[in-house]
This record gives C-alpha cells, structure tokens and sequence, in this order.
C-alpha cells in the first residue's frame, strides 16, 4: 500500500471517528433527560470507536504488513465494541427507568407512563394507598 | 443455507441503519429549531426464544435513535413486550414500522424465513391522553 492511500485512509477514518465522538457528545447537551442522552450516543459507540479501530488497522497494516492475527484482532474489537455498547446501553436505560429518573415532558406518546388496563398501580410511598 | 444469507443480509441492514442513524444525529445538530421528538413506544413482539429477544432488543439498541428501555417478559397469552425509546421518528405509526421491519428481518434469519403473519397490530390503542 502506497504512503498517500494508507496516510489518507488512517486520516478520513480517525478523524471521521473523533468527530462523531466529538458530535454525540454535543447531542448530549441538546436532548433533556437520561434516556436521550443515552440514546444520542450510540453512533459514538456503534460508528466512531470502530472507525478509530479502523484506522488503527490500516495503519498496522502500513507500517507491521498484513498479518491474520492483527485481522483477528480487529475483527474482535470491533464485534465486541458493538455488542458490548449495546448492552450496556439497555443495562443503563433499564437502570435509568427502573430507579425513576424523570423522563422529558415532551416525550409523547409516553407508553410507559400508565399501567396496562386492569392493574391497580399504588404507589408505596404514598401514606393513602393503604386506605 | 438461506439463513446465512438472511444473516449476511440482516448484518448490511444494521450497519446501514447503524450509519444512516449516526448521519440524522449529527445533522440534526447544525439544524436550528427543535433537536427532536422523543417517544417511548410498545412494540408486542412475534420473537418467542430468548436468543430472539436478546437479538432484537440489542439491535434496536445499537441504531442510533432508537433505545429499548423497558421489556415485559410475556405470558402464556400474551407476546413479550419492548417500550422503545425513539428521538426522530415523525409519529408512532412511522417508528412501529420501522421497528417490524427490523423484527421481520431478524425473525428471517433465526427461522430461515420471514414469518407469515403481519406484525401484531396493537391489542388496544388507547386515547391519547392530555397532559394536566
């Protein structure tokens, strides 16, 4: 691989990595409750860190030659990456509903918000429930 | 034989939402007015296995935009249930057929075909309901 391409491809995906990390982190400030922001970061964590895996590779490549166990291991931090943010965005989303963080007055429909028809939902703080 | 295509062809689809999700982030920063339209929506599943479930609910996870946020194991009457978080879908309707179209894809590649009944209308649609 000639000089040019391997520089040009290391840059477009390293840069192009950081700056959706650098991009999800201002969504953040945009969207207003927990589950936005946890929602709003995944292309960071779905797109942006195995772009930088990518260049991290090409530039392998460049420098070290092709070798299968470096493919290997690109290949596993990627799949890993992927799987590993996802869940742990479910984790934090279902932590984050579960211990009752406030969710954006905006958020319409809110199909959480209600008890399916049928069930009493009574509150175990609240001093009448029990009356 | 066919399931390792649906697979393969399941896989294109989640990186293609992967970066057309990624895409409607960032642009959506440089556009002026409101970022987005949160919604939390119920989605019945046709997924019966554990693998089916985990699958689905890690794939909406990972499209950028959509989040699953609650699951109601299900009953012997009833499909377990998904409450998934969406930022930039225009209505429920459009962000429900979105998210069968993903089920429909996934359901092809763990069956080895896609299944023959639509996608689960809701049981009930209730009233929407007006804010105090």
């Amino acid at each position: 691989m000639s000089d040019a391409v391997a520089t040009t491809l290391v840059g477009v995906f390293g840069i192009t990595g950081s700056l959706l990390m650098l991009f999800s982190a201002l969504a953040m400030f945009r969207v207003r409750d927990a589950l936005s922001r946890i929602n709003v970061f995944s292309p960071a964590t779905g797109l942006g860190m195995p772009l930088i895996v990518a260049a991290v590779y090409v530039y392998d490549i460049h420098t070290e030659g092709f070798s299968w166990s470096s493919l290997l291991m690109a290949a596993v931090a990627v799949l890993c990456l992927i799987i590993v943010s996802s869940v742990a965005s479910n984790t934090l989303s279902r932590a984050s509903v579960l211990s009752g963080q406030p969710v954006f007055r905006k958020t319409a429909p809110n199909r959480l918000a209600r008890p399916p028809e049928g069930v009493v939902d009574e509150d175990p703080d609240s001093l009448e429930s029990s009356a | 034989m066919m399931r390792v295509i649906h697979g393969i062809t399941y896989l294109a689809y989640i990186g293609w939402a992967i970066v057309t999700g990624s895409l409607t982030i960032v642009t959506r920063l440089f556009r002026p007015g409101q970022y987005a339209h949160p919604m939390i929506v119920e989605v019945p599943l046709r997924c019966v296995t554990d693998l089916e479930v985990t699958l689905f609910a890690s794939s909406i996870t990972i499209t950028p935009g959509t989040l699953v946020a609650a699951i109601a194991a299900g009953t012997s009457t009833q499909p377990p249930v998904f409450f998934v978080h969406a930022l930039f879908e225009d209505s429920e309707e459009a962000a429900l057929e979105g998210l069968y179209d993903m089920e429909s894809r996934l359901l092809a590649m763990t069956r080895g075909r896609a299944p023959s009944s639509p996608a689960a209308p809701l049981a009930e649609v209730e009233q929407e309901e007006e804010r105090p």
